[in-house]
């Protein structure tokens, strides 16, 4: 297809960008990276729609190119591109070179048998460290952007490929001493040299002279992979996390470095440390974290190197400077830090936090960072967030909750106030009454008075509910805090019955501190109400999750006040489920005069055969069958729909009781061999009770074998009227067999000779040989055919005749049985049985 | 260090999605390491459309919040960070950097470097405080002088360029993309060796020094025994440095009279080279006692080209500014209040501007008001339930205003008057709103003679001062109040 239009482009790329994956997936996704690749060079388009298509490229890459080969063929087109672009300025070489490096790490095409890359990289170096080119890349006014791109190239590929760029050590470290950019050389040599280090280590060795070495790829040789092929089994975190970092220890410490090798390092990343000022904040950040975590755990490299940067730092507002600086409190602890610099460094800590010129989420970040602070002598244990031992209470002024906080602040440092009052208890001041405590207790009833209010935010509640758990969770030791907490609570409730879901899901979340005393409280609260309130149907489901045996006269007589207000379908349903949490704690006697008086009461007839389910549940289960019939378990999650809830506990009833109320089974054979079934209806089923044997009045009409479907209609606990396929009911041929009128005693061989005799010509004759099983000729008769023996003559002789309805017969001569099996002639007025008669025969002495 | 994408979205409420992706960018390399560290916990980033309705719902912006939905609303979801972790299909994105500012949502996924099962605590991931830069750098270059939808259109319109030089592969190079945006003019000049990345290009001109204090004062004040009254002092220094050379070098000296309030919690900007340990440790963490550091405040620096902050700091002044109080009472259908405000002798009396804002929460229109001002006049808005006291330039001679009067409400509508989740019952406040030109409430002043320039030619040097009201709230004194544990201890 020839070159799209700018117009056809533009929507092309806005039906991409919209959903990229409908996009590849429809008629056009096939070709797009192609026309992607051979549009850059068409003359039609304009350079800012090819800035575009690159930019696209630059995003979706393994959309474009998916696999090895095809990102291959894309960056070899995209370098032939930049190539034969006319020497003047460009808007396209920049992302050309991006685009280029990034099909290739995306597309994992990057390796010395990769000619695009075999390209690229002394292209990148050459641009980067300002070695001219020629003509073709473009005028003087490019140079510099163009270099600052390839510098960031070969870092993206360092990152990508650890090692790559092991071999220009020492050029760059020529380099950051004499003309080059201070940023991009600092952070490509920081990154270079750790990636060096750590694959050396790993294979055993030293530097061997790579920071002094001169570079071979600058003077037109091939690229050096040696490093890259032994670092190729382990990408490198730049920046490790602390515990895996503590784990792996960064591997450094096997690292021997000859004391000139030590000198080397250690000259470099001084050389590294000091121009570090030049390099803006964000890359200051990503030094320090690469540096700190490279010399961790290296022999001969004190980290006192550091020192020089850290006053500088501590006094800025930059977050990442003042987070890398806690990268290096982690990696180095006491030997960069001594007692006084961690007290100053988490001083800082604690007013950056607060600092009225800072922004929320760096508010935020810094109290995550308080918590989790790197101590350089932790009393806890290290994975849980707690307030540092430096951090007293006097320190903590400015840091405590306010209801004026945003939630996400007020949460925040009301963990922050807890833990301080786990401290406060061991030291409980008396006499004064501003505790943190109490001014925790006052907190807690600012935010219920504001989750109290009718028609406030959802979001205010569930800050409440949000700060109780938290409190709760801190301080389930406490109860001279759960105590008034529950209180409140309870008042809350009072106030705000529409709280009901959030009071339901603390108790489901909370520990059993907070939980029974607020469970009882809150059932307290909705007994004592009349019953008849608008927010019934809260206080019902309130009552549902907190009902349990205890004040049982109370809780029955709210319910029978309840019910009479209980008028739409909604609100018997969640009567009854109150009813159902009855049942499960085993409440008896007066449960049963409230279920009958309900069944007869209540209008929805659904309603009433619940009521009389429960009701009959109540009068034939003992208590633990109960709580199984009544599911769903406790320990599955709660369901939102109680109509799936009551459902699986259906299931559950049926698989344990077969307690069904009213079942309808229905069947249909297949084939239509038989005539067709009645449905058969069972009223009810008793729990407990034996179950009679159900009689299928089978019709056949041929003597075949079949398969009934069966298809079951009942009503559930619910009175819900259910549908269910059972497994299917198979018929065998042997199901068929009935025997003949007994002939009066001594004409039985010749009653088997007449039928035997009258089977031909109509029908047919056969032998075959019976095996035996282990039991011999005795058993197999005894076992599958002794009801149709007409005579017997052991162990010589069996004559047996079946009848096989509708109006067919088989007739069977046992001989002589030899050891293994025994000759079997056999005759039949029907045809059609012959192959089944053989089948069944073959097949007896598998049944022994 | 490196982030995996990055989002802009704006917040639409009553739209059906709630929000349009405005910007996004992906970094596939990035991804791919990503794919390599977070082994069997890797979770892809998903597409806008299922990224967007994912942030909206973690980040409490959809529209429907009528019933309990136990996902968002489970009181055991707690965040305390602005980092989430989005349910997308059946799995969880995580870590997320995201915050709301002015209407726009501003969210990356940082790249974690090892396995994101069990979580690594956020404090040791580098790409969180990396992620927040490209962010900040983002909101800062977005809401520069943006005013106008079709200059923020124009904004968004030049990211995608400006990410390619500042964020070309997910990792930030420099989170001021002014910087950036600059080189792209300037691309000519020519780079230096000891040039900082921050300051590109070269000043070429008369060389000028501006520096400008501004002090922004709070306070909450109660009028009760039991709870202290407390105010407290915001500065910030910001300065313009139009000087030629590479890398000139200038100290600015912060100064207080004998009587000035000691600056505390200075945070200074990346260019100040050194720092007095004086400087570092004064805090307003610790009681301030006489031996407090009272300056000069010295910082030595290599100015950025652009204008820039050179430091924050916060005072503890002896006494706030206006001192009042506020009475409600409510006498059936209408309130009486009573209002009283003194200005201190020793500030400045000539205001630019001084109001008292006095707003009326979760209730209906005022239909009436009866009043009487010693000095000023009241506006009346009816409609926001409004009172706005205009006090004007000076304070009267006898530095003591009042106002009293009783204001009637007509019925509440819920739709046109806000809710407000403080106000409740009685509690309400009046807030001051002032500005006072050449003066500051610490007295901090910079010195142009004390101002060093290694440049050369002799620069021009001009400095600024005002002082304006921020957060000044007066509180009814005849109901209770939100107070902060400080205002409880003394």
């Amino acid at each position: 297809m020839g070159p799209f239009s700018r117009e056809t482009w533009a929507q092309r790329l806005g039906t991409f960008r919209a959903s990229p994956s409908a996009f590849m997936a429809g008629p056009e996704g096939e070709d797009l990276g192609r026309d992607l690749l051979s549009d850059l060079r068409s003359e039609k388009l304009s350079e800012p729609m090819k800035v575009a298509l690159l930019a696209l490229s630059l995003e979706y890459p393994a959309q474009l190119w998916p696999d090895a080969p095809a990102a291959e063929a894309a960056a070899t087109s995209l370098l032939d591109t930049l190539v034969l672009l006319p020497p003047r300025p460009s808007a396209l070489r920049r992302p050309l070179l991006l685009a280029a490096t990034t099909a290739l790490v995306a597309g994992g095409a990057l390796s010395p048998a990769s000619g695009a890359s075999g390209r690229l990289l002394p292209l990148l170096l050459g641009l980067a460290s300002g070695r001219d080119l020629g003509r073709s890349f473009g005028p003087a006014s490019e140079q510099r952007p163009l270099q600052a791109t390839a510098w960031e190239c070969l870092r993206e590929l360092e990152s990508c490929r650890p090692g790559l760029l092991g071999g220009c050590l020492g050029l760059l470290r020529a380099l950051l001493g004499r003309e080059g950019p201070a940023q991009p050389l600092s952070l490509l040599l920081a990154l270079a040299l750790r990636n060096a280090l750590v694959i050396q280590a790993r294979a055993g060795a030293g530097l061997q002279g790579l920071l002094t070495a001169g570079d071979s790829s600058m003077e037109g040789g091939p690229w050096n992979w040696t490093l890259a092929e032994e670092g190729e089994v382990h990408l490198q975190p730049q920046a490790p996390s602390w515990p895996a970092a503590e784990e792996g220890e960064c591997g450094l410490a096997a690292l021997e470095l000859s004391p000139e090798e030590a000198r080397e390092l250690r000259a470099t990343v001084a050389q590294l440390l000091d121009s570090s000022y030049l390099l803006t904040p964000v890359a200051q950040a990503q030094l320090l974290w690469l540096l700190g975590w490279a010399l961790r755990g290296l022999r001969g490299q004190p980290p006192v190197l550091f020192k020089p940067q850290l006053v500088r730092l501590l006094g800025t507002a930059q977050l990442t400077l003042l987070h890398a600086m806690l990268a290096l409190k982690a990696a180095f602890g006491e030997a960069l830090f001594t007692a006084q610099d961690e007290a100053l460094l988490l001083r800082r800590l604690t007013l950056a936090a607060q600092h009225p010129a800072l922004p929320l989420p760096i508010h935020l970040f810094y109290l995550h960072c308080l918590l989790n602070f790197p101590e350089n002598w932790p009393l806890g244990p290290t994975d849980e967030e707690a307030a540092p031992l430096l951090l007293g209470s006097q320190l903590c002024r400015g840091l405590l909750p306010s209801l004026l906080h945003e939630p996400m602040a007020l949460l925040a440092r009301l963990h922050l106030l807890c833990l301080l009052c786990v401290e406060d208890e061991e030291k409980e001041e008396k006499g004064q009454d501003r505790s943190p405590r109490h001014y925790l207790e006052e907190l807690l009833a600012g935010l219920r008075q504001r989750a109290a209010l009718d028609g406030g935010p959802r979001a205010l509640a569930t800050l409440c509910f949000q700060a109780s758990y938290l409190v709760a969770h801190c301080l389930a030791g406490q109860p001279v805090v759960l105590t008034p907490l529950t209180q409140g609570l309870a008042q809350l409730y009072r106030t705000r019955p529409a709280l009901a879901p959030h009071f339901v899901d603390l108790l489901d979340q909370v520990g059993p501190e907070l939980q029974e005393p607020l469970r009882v409280a809150l059932r307290q609260e909705v007994v004592s109400r009349p019953g008849r309130e608008e927010a019934l149907r809260w206080h019902l489901q309130m009552l549902a999750r907190v009902a349990d045996g205890d004040a049982q006269s109370a809780t029955l007589s709210f319910l029978r006040a309840a019910a009479t207000h209980c008028t739409d379908w909604g609100l018997q349903q969640a009567l009854l489920r109150v009813c159902r949490a009855l049942l499960r704690a085993g409440v008896g006697g007066g449960l049963a005069d409230l279920l009958q008086a309900l069944a007869r009461q209540l209008e929805d007839p659904d309603g009433q055969d619940h009521a009389r389910l429960y009701y009959i549940l109540l009068a034939h289960l003992a208590g633990p069958k109960l709580g199984v019939a009544l599911g769903p378990s406790l320990a599955a999650p709660a369901l939102a729909s109680s109509l799936v809830a009551e459902n699986q506990g259906f299931a559950a009833a049926l698989m344990v009781l077969e307690p069904v109320y009213s079942l309808e089974l229905r069947f249909r054979v297949e084939g239509q061999v038989y005539a067709p079934l009645g449905a058969v209806h069972v009223p009810c089923l008793c729990p407990g009770r034996p179950t009679r044997p159900l009689l299928l009045p089978l019709q056949p009409r041929r003597p075949a074998p079949a398969r009934l479907t069966v298809r079951a209609l009942y009503t559930t606990p619910s009175g819900l009227t259910c549908h269910t396929h059972l497994p299917p009911l198979l018929v065998t041929f042997a199901d068929l067999f009935l025997p003949f009128p007994r002939p009066p005693e001594g004409a039985q061989l010749d009653f088997f000779e007449e039928l035997w005799g009258s089977c031909l010509p109509k029908g047919t004759e056969s032998r075959l040989w019976c095996p035996l099983g282990p039991g011999g000729l005795e058993a197999l008769v005894s076992h599958h055919l002794e009801p149709f023996v007409v005579v017997a003559q052991p162990p010589v002789s069996y004559l047996i005749a079946i009848r096989l309805p509708p109006d067919s017969r088989l007739l069977l001569r046992l001989e002589a049985a030899q050891s293994d099996g025994v000759p079997v002639a056999l005759r039949t007025d029907n045809w059609a049985v012959l192959p089944l008669a053989g089948d069944y025969l073959r097949g007896l002495s598998a049944d022994g | 260090m490196a982030q995996r994408a990055m989002w802009l979205i704006s917040h639409e409420p009553g739209t059906p999605l709630c929000g349009v992706v405005k910007f996004s960018r992906r970094y596939p390399t990035v991804e791919k390491r990503a794919k390599v560290f977070n082994g069997a916990s890797y979770v892809p980033v998903p597409e806008d459309g299922p990224f967007l309705k994912a942030l909206l719902f973690e980040l409490r912006l959809l529209d429907d919040e009528k019933d309990f939905l136990e996902s968002r609303d489970s009181c055991s979801h707690i965040n305390k960070t602005s980092i989430y972790g989005l349910r997308v299909g059946s799995e969880e994105l995580w870590p997320v950097v995201a915050f709301l500012k002015n209407g726009m949502i501003y969210a990356c996924v940082p790249l974690v470097e090892q396995t994101l099962s069990p979580r690594p605590p956020l404090i040791s991931i580098s790409g969180i405080s990396q992620g927040f830069e490209l962010l900040f750098g983002v909101q800062g270059f977005l809401s520069s002088g943006q005013k106008t939808d079709s200059e923020l259109n124009t904004k968004l319109s030049q990211l995608s360029d400006l990410l390619l030089q500042t964020c070309p592969f997910g990792t930030l190079l420099d989170a001021n993309l002014h910087n950036s945006l600059d080189s792209i003019n300037f691309a000519s000049v020519t780079h230096l060796q000891k040039q900082p990345a921050w300051r590109t290009g070269t000043y070429k001109g008369k060389p000028q020094v501006s520096i400008s204090i501004t002090e922004k004062v709070n306070s909450m004040q109660y009028d009760k025994q039991e709870i202290a009254d407390t105010w407290q002092v915001v500065g910030v220094v910001t300065c313009k440095c139009d000087l030629e050379g590479s890398m000139p070098n200038v100290t600015i000296s912060l100064s207080l009279p004998t009587n000035g309030s000691p600056l505390q919690d200075i945070l200074v900007h990346p260019c100040v080279t050194s720092l007095d340990s004086a400087i570092l440790t004064s805090s307003s963490i610790d009681a301030v006692d006489d031996s407090a550091f009272s300056g000069p405040y010295k910082f030595p620096l290599t100015p950025p080209l652009e204008s820039f902050t050179l430091c924050y700091y916060t005072s503890q002044v002896p006494v706030p500014p206006i001192l009042g109080f506020y009475q409600v009472k409510e006498e059936e259908v209408q309130l009486k209040i009573t209002v009283n405000l003194k200005l201190h002798e020793s500030v400045k009396n000539s205001f630019e501007f001084c109001e008292a804002h006095i707003p009326f929460y979760n209730r209906g229109p005022i239909t009436h008001v009866e009043y009487k001002a010693s000095f000023g006049q009241l506006e009346v808005f009816r409609e926001k339930s409004l009172l706005v006291w205009i006090i004007g330039q000076k304070f009267p001679k006898s530095m003591e205003i009042s106002l009293s009067g009783t204001v009637t409400f007509g019925a509440k509508n819920h739709e046109k008057q806000s809710f407000d989740q403080i106000c409740i019952g009685g509690t309400a406040y009046l807030k001051l709103h002032f500005r006072i030109l050449d003066y500051t409430l610490t007295g901090c002043y910079v010195d142009q003679h004390s101002v060093q320039v290694f440049a050369s030619g002799k620069p021009k040097i001009s400095t600024h001062r005002k002082l304006i009201s921020s957060d000044y709230y007066i509180w009814n004194s005849k109901a209770p109040a939100p107070v902060t544990y400080g205002s409880l201890l003394l």
